[in-house]
C-alpha cells in the first residue's frame, strides 16, 4: 500500500517538476510568441498577403517577436470559436473579428486589450481620419477597425447585353425589367440565399432595398423601431419578389459558395458582395462586370459602407508581450502594408496609396464610394445579436414559401430581440 | 457467506480501492459533474456576454417553453429518438440477422455497411447536400427518370425539409448492425440445432431463438439510439441550419444558436432541458423494454 501511494507522489513530482519547467522556459526565453487567430488565411483573397507580412514580420523580429498564423477562410467559423474562446475567458493573443453585438459586449470585460492610449501616438495617424471612432465605445478602443466594406450591386453585362439591355438599371421599374428580361433568357436575375449565419447574400439586398427606401440613416434607430416602422415591410415585400420569382430554385438553405458559384459561373444577372471578392473573378470577368447603386426608390446613391472586420488583442498582464502585440498590429496596419493587403481588393481602414494597376472593378468602386450620397451600415451590424440575424434566413425561407407575409417576416425577427 | 468475504476484503483495502477510483472519480467530477452543476445553476441567472450575472429562478424556462421555435426543437428531437431507436435499429438488426447466416459477400457487406461510421460527418452532409440539390441533385435526377422531378427543394421545403434530413441519418445503420451482429455470433449454434430438430424453419428460429438472446444488446441499441436522437446537432446543422423557418430545428441547434450568440444563461436551460428530457425518456423507455414477461 505504502509503495502504491509513494509510486503516485512521485509521479506527480515528475509531473509537476516537468510542467514547471517548461513554463519557466517559456516565459524567461527571449523569443516572444504569439498566435493570430484569422479568417484571413488558406484560399481567403487576403490569406497569400496576410502570411507575407506575418513572415516578414517574424523576419524582421527573429529571435525577439514570432507571430504564428492560425485559422481557416471559413470566416463564420472562426468568429463563433472566437467568441467561444472569449465566453470562455482565454481569446487568442491577436485575432480578427466580425463588429457584431456579442463582441462588443467583451468590450465591458477586462479580456481585451484598449489601444486608446496607445492611439494617441503616432500609430493612430496611421488610421484613415475619424475612423476609429466607429470600434471605440466609452473611450475604450478594444478593436481596431481594418477591413471596410463598400457594396455595389455588381452586374454580369454579358448576360444584360445579350438580353438587350446595355446600361445597369437606375430605378426600380428598370430593375424589374431586367429581371423578366434575363429570367426569360434562361439566367437568374439575382443571386440570394437563406442559409448561413446570416444569408449574407440576401441580408445585403435587404440592407440596400432599406437604405434606397429610407436613406442613409434608415437604421439609426432599428433596435427602437424594428417592429413598427412600415419601412422595413416594405422592404421586405421588396426582398420577397426578388427572392421568390428571381433567383436560383436551390435559394432556401443555399449558401455563400453556392451563390457566389452561380455568379462566378456566369448564371446570374445581379450580385451583391464587398470588394475583397473582386480577386476571385479573372480579368475577362473583370471586363464585363459593372459595378452600380441599387436603384434609386426613395433615395438615391445610397451605398452599403461600414466596418467589415476588426483587429483585437487578448488583455495582456505581461508589459513585455502587451508590447510585443502593438509592435504587431503597428506593423500589420502601415500603410505599405495595408497597399499590399489591398491586392486582394479589399478597402482597409488604415490611410494607403491605392494601388497604381488597380483593376477595373477596384476602380469601378472606388468611383461609388467617391459618389455615393451616404452609406448605410449591414443590417447585421444593426439589429443585435447572432441568433437575431440568423433568424433573417429563417423567416426569409417562410416568406418566399408564402408561409408568412412580409410583416410576419419583420415580427419574426422582433421575436427573437 | 461470501457478500460477507467481500465486504471483510473491502474493509481491509478500502484505502487501496479508493487511491485507485480517485483518479476517475476526480476526473468524471471536474468534467462531467461540476460543468453540470454549473450548467443548471447558470441556467437560472440571466447570463450573456460578459454581464454580471443575476439570479432570475426559471424564467428563462418560463421564456423557453413559451418559445415556438423550441417547442418545434423538442418535437422534433422526440421524432429523431423514435426514428433511430423503431425505424434505424429494426433495420440494423435485420441486416445483422441475415449477415449473421453468411450469405456470399458477407464480409463485404458488413464493412460496406460499417463504413458510414468512420466517415466524417461533414463530408457525408456535403454528399447528401449533393444529393437533394434541387437542380442538380441525383435524387430529382432519378425521379425525373420515372417523370416525377418536380424540382423539390429537399432540405428547403418546409414539407420535406425534416423527413429529408431524418431519411439521410437513417441509412447509416451499420454502427448498430455490427454491435447487434457480434452479439448474433456469440449466441451458441446448438440452439439453433435444437429448434431446427424441433422442426423450426429459420423465421421462427430468429423469432424464438435470436431475439429472446439478443434481448439485452437490442435494449442498450435503442438506449443509445434514442440518446442520440436526443442530443442530435451534426447533420441538421450542416445541411440546414435547423431551417428552413425552424422545421428542422432540434434543441442542439437551438442551443448552439443561444450560445454562439453568448447567450450563456438561455443556452444552459436549454442544456438542462436536454439532459432531464432525455434521461426521462430512456428512463422510461428502458423500463417499459425491460420488463419480465
Amino acid at each position: 500500500m505504502k509503495r502504491i501511494a509513494i509510486a503516485f507522489l512521485m509521479l506527480a513530482l515528475v509531473l509537476s517538476f516537468t510542467f514547471a519547467q517548461s513554463a519557466t522556459e517559456s516565459s524567461a526565453g527571449k523569443e516572444i510568441e504569439l498566435k493570430f487567430v484569422t479568417w484571413w488565411t488558406g484560399a481567403d483573397t487576403k490569406g497569400p498577403y496576410v502570411e507575407q507580412i506575418v513572415n516578414q514580420f517574424n523576419a524582421e523580429h527573429a529571435g525577439k517577436i514570432h507571430v504564428t498564423l492560425e485559422g481557416t477562410n471559413d470566416a463564420d467559423g472562426i468568429f463563433t470559436q472566437i467568441m467561444t474562446q472569449l465566453g470562455a475567458g482565454n481569446p487568442p493573443d491577436i485575432f480578427s473579428v466580425k463588429p457584431q453585438d456579442e463582441f462588443y459586449g467583451y468590450y465591458d470585460s477586462n479580456l481585451l486589450m484598449d489601444f486608446a492610449e496607445d492611439l494617441k501616438g503616432d500609430w493612430g495617424k496611421q488610421f484613415a481620419e475619424g475612423i476609429v471612432a466607429n470600434t471605440t465605445r466609452n473611450g475604450q478602443t478594444k478593436s481596431l477597425p481594418y477591413e471596410m466594406a463598400y457594396v455595389p450591386i455588381w452586374y454580369n453585362m454579358e448576360i444584360l447585353n445579350a438580353v438587350g439591355i446595355t446600361e445597369v438599371p437606375k430605378t426600380m421599374d428598370e430593375f424589374w425589367a431586367m429581371c423578366e428580361k434575363t429570367k426569360a433568357a434562361g439566367y437568374y436575375p439575382t443571386a440570394q440565399m437563406t442559409g448561413g449565419t446570416n444569408a449574407w447574400f440576401s441580408m445585403l439586398w435587404y440592407t440596400s432595398i432599406c437604405g434606397a427606401l429610407g436613406g442613409a440613416g434608415a437604421f439609426d434607430n432599428i433596435k427602437n423601431d424594428w417592429a413598427t416602422n412600415p419601412l422595413y415591410v416594405e422592404a421586405a415585400e421588396i426582398l420577397c419578389k426578388m427572392v421568390r420569382e428571381y433567383t436560383t430554385e436551390d435559394v432556401i438553405g443555399a449558401t455563400a459558395a453556392v451563390a457566389n458559384s452561380h455568379f462566378k459561373g456566369g448564371e446570374t444577372a445581379a450580385y451583391l458582395n464587398g470588394p475583397w471578392w473582386i480577386a476571385n473573378l479573372d480579368d475577362a470577368r473583370q471586363a464585363t462586370t459593372e459595378m452600380a447603386f441599387f436603384p434609386q426608390i426613395n433615395y438615391k446613391d445610397v451605398l452599403i459602407g461600414s466596418v467589415q472586420s476588426n483587429l483585437a488583442a487578448a488583455n495582456q498582464k505581461d508589459p513585455a508581450k502587451r508590447a510585443a502585440v502593438i509592435e504587431f498590429l503597428t506593423y500589420f496596419t502601415t500603410a505599405e502594408n495595408a497597399q499590399l493587403v489591398s491586392n486582394a481588393g479589399s478597402v482597409l481602414a488604415v490611410k494607403y496609396e491605392p494601388l497604381e494597376n488597380s483593376s477595373k472593378l477596384a476602380k469601378d468602386l472606388q468611383a461609388r464610394i467617391n459618389e455615393a450620397s451616404g452609406f448605410i451600415p449591414y443590417w447585421e451590424n444593426c439589429i443585435g445579436t447572432s441568433d437575431v440575424v440568423a433568424e433573417f434566413g429563417q423567416a426569409l425561407g417562410a416568406m418566399i414559401q408564402g408561409a408568412i407575409t412580409p410583416a410576419q417576416f419583420v415580427a419574426q425577427i422582433a421575436s427573437v430581440m | 457467506m461470501t457478500r460477507n468475504l467481500a465486504e471483510k476484503k473491502f474493509n481491509r483495502n478500502w484505502k487501496g480501492i479508493l487511491l485507485f477510483l480517485l483518479p476517475a472519480m476526480v476526473l468524471y467530477g471536474l468534467f462531467f459533474i461540476y460543468p453540470i452543476i454549473t450548467v443548471i445553476f447558470t441556467s437560472l441567472t440571466d447570463w450573456a456576454n460578459f454581464r454580471k450575472m443575476n439570479f432570475v429562478g426559471f424564467k428563462n424556462y418560463v421564456n423557453l417553453f413559451k418559445n415556438s421555435t423550441f417547442l418545434t426543437a423538442i418535437r422534433n428531437n422526440f421524432i429523431w429518438a423514435l426514428v433511430l431507436a423503431f425505424v434505424q435499429v429494426p433495420i440494423a438488426l435485420s441486416m445483422a440477422l441475415v449477415l449473421a447466416r453468411k450469405p456470399r459477400g458477407w464480409k463485404l457487406f458488413r464493412t460496406v455497411y460499417f463504413l458510414p461510421t468512420v466517415i466524417s460527418g461533414s463530408a457525408l452532409a456535403m454528399m447528401w447536400k449533393a444529393i437533394y440539390n434541387p437542380t442538380n441533385g441525383v435524387l430529382n435526377a432519378i425521379l425525373g427518370i420515372f417523370g416525377a422531378n418536380n424540382g423539390v427543394n429537399w432540405l428547403g421545403d418546409l414539407n420535406t425539409a425534416l423527413v429529408a434530413v431524418i431519411v439521410q441519418q437513417v441509412f447509416y445503420f451499420g454502427y448498430f448492425m455490427v454491435i447487434i451482429f457480434a452479439s448474433r455470433l456469440g449466441i451458441d449454434d446448438t440452439m439453433y440445432e435444437a429448434a431446427m430438430i424441433d422442426g423450426a424453419n429459420i423465421w421462427q428460429q430468429e423469432i424464438h431463438v435470436t431475439l429472446p438472446m439478443l434481448k439485452p444488446v437490442l435494449i442498450t441499441a435503442i438506449t443509445l439510439a434514442m440518446a442520440y436522437g436526443f442530443r442530435h446537432f451534426e447533420s441538421t446543422y450542416l445541411l440546414t441550419g435547423g431551417g428552413p423557418n425552424h422545421v428542422t430545428e432540434t434543441m442542439g441547434t437551438f442551443l448552439y444558436t443561444k450560445l454562439s450568440s453568448a447567450k450563456w444563461a438561455e443556452g444552459n436551460s436549454i442544456g438542462t432541458t436536454i439532459i432531464l428530457l432525455g434521461g426521462i425518456m430512456i428512463s422510461v423507455i428502458r423500463s417499459v423494454l425491460s420488463r419480465e414477461k
